[in-house]
């Protein structure tokens, strides 16, 4: 019984950098096989997954390795007896995950999301929509109860305008930041004040390029909209489920 | 990355940021770790604790319900007349931006941008998240209940 932790697949001719500490600290190694590596540790026993701590140690290990060479990141929790390293994991998904590397390589991940500022852009609703203002005048004062039906109408028109907005804003951020990006997925929300949450997969000769898209975007829309850049990071976002 | 903590100083405004590599953001580490990556039905179940909440925190769906009367007690509190950061109207902004191409209008930012960033990674408090976030707002679920008793 040896249970290993799997952060994260490579190609197999990496090295790994010695001070490399995976969860609780343990060294991590290269389980190679053909062209592919796996990058591993012992997973700690008698204890559940899943602290801070060792969500932080994984990021931590996937990120050290992808600055350099691309990695395709496991989701958190990947567990395996050490035999099926090679046995199961990677002699059986040869193909499809070497084509996955290749489809990757030289790219990084970013993901951005932006949030409305809120009081700016209900000042524009309420001035742009005359039954949202009439409602907003007739709750006004009013004791919640005694208003309820009216805040709800009001609420539902003001989420159905944010979102309608939204919609549009954040068709063209995303449109605007894909130009300089290989492939980007835009992700549900349900937070009709998050304009944009997005993930780009870009060249790493062009990560500069793309910094500059988002920071041209915070700039022009500073106090309107907020922006979270986060990134480079693993392609999390752009690596599919294998059989 | 380290690549993008180098760089970090070269953002212009109204951009928060999180480079990876464990400088800050649960919230983000989370979404990424527990939400993506790859997943291979060769692995065996571990338990993990803290996961359910996790999850929930990352994936929260709020009932429209609350949803709505929040927005209308915002709204109901709006000043309307009040000067807001902004003033500018968004289409004719994003306007600009697209027709505006590459020109310039970072430079002013820098300074203040780099000491931002330098905040950011000298150990500031992981926890710090930015306000108005929903994600800790209770479940949907245990809301409805509350109201049936």
């Amino acid at each position: 019984m040896s249970p290993t932790y799997v952060y994260g697949l490579v190609r197999a001719d990496l090295a790994v950098p010695a001070e490399l500490a995976g969860l609780d600290g343990a060294p991590v190694e290269l389980v190679a096989h053909e062209g592919l590596g796996a990058l591993v540790s012992a997973a700690p026993t008698g204890r559940p997954l899943g602290t801070r701590e060792d969500l932080f140690a994984h990021e931590r290990v996937v990120e050290q390795v992808a600055a350099d060479v691309t990695v395709l990141p496991m989701r958190f929790g990947s567990v395996i007896e050490r035999p099926a390293v090679v046995d199961e994991l990677l002699a059986p998904h040869l193909t499809e995950l070497d084509a996955a590397l290749a489809d990757l390589d030289g790219h990084v991940q970013y993901s951005v999301k932006g949030r409305y500022e809120r009081e700016v852009v209900l000042r524009e609703i309420v001035a742009a929509d005359p039954e949202i203002a009439e409602l907003r005048e007739r709750v006004h004062g009013v004791p919640e109860e005694a208003s309820y039906q009216d805040r709800m109408r009001l609420g539902e028109l003001v989420v159905g305008a944010i979102e309608e907005r939204a919609r549009r804003d954040g068709g063209r951020m995303h449109e605007m930041l894909s130009a300089q990006a290989a492939a980007s997925v835009a992700r549900p929300s349900s937070d009709p004040e998050q304009v944009l949450d997005s993930a780009f997969l870009v060249p790493r000769d062009r990560l500069h390029e793309f910094e500059h898209a988002v920071d041209q975007l915070g700039t022009e829309l500073a106090g309107t909209v907020r922006f979270r850049l986060i990134g480079p990071v693993a392609p999390y976002d752009f690596v599919a489920a294998a059989g | 990355m380290t690549v993008a903590s180098q760089r970090g100083g070269a953002s212009g405004g109204g951009v928060e940021r999180y480079t990876g590599g464990g400088s800050s953001g649960l919230a983000d580490v989370v979404e990424m770790i527990l939400d993506k990556g790859l997943v291979i039905d060769v692995f065996v179940r571990v338990s993990l604790v803290g996961i359910e909440i996790l999850t929930i925190d990352a994936r929260i769906v709020v009932a429209s319900v609350d949803t709505f009367l929040r927005f209308a007690e915002a709204t109901n509190r709006l000043d309307l007349y009040g000067k807001g950061k902004g003033g500018k109207d968004l289409p004719e902004m994003m306007q600009g931006i697209t027709e505006g191409g590459a020109k310039g209008k970072t430079g002013g930012m820098l300074d203040a941008a780099a000491d931002k960033v330098g905040q950011l990674l000298g150990g500031g408090d992981e926890d710090e998240e930015p306000e108005e976030q929903p994600r800790r707002r209770p479940r949907p679920r245990e809301r409805s209940r509350e109201r049936e008793r």
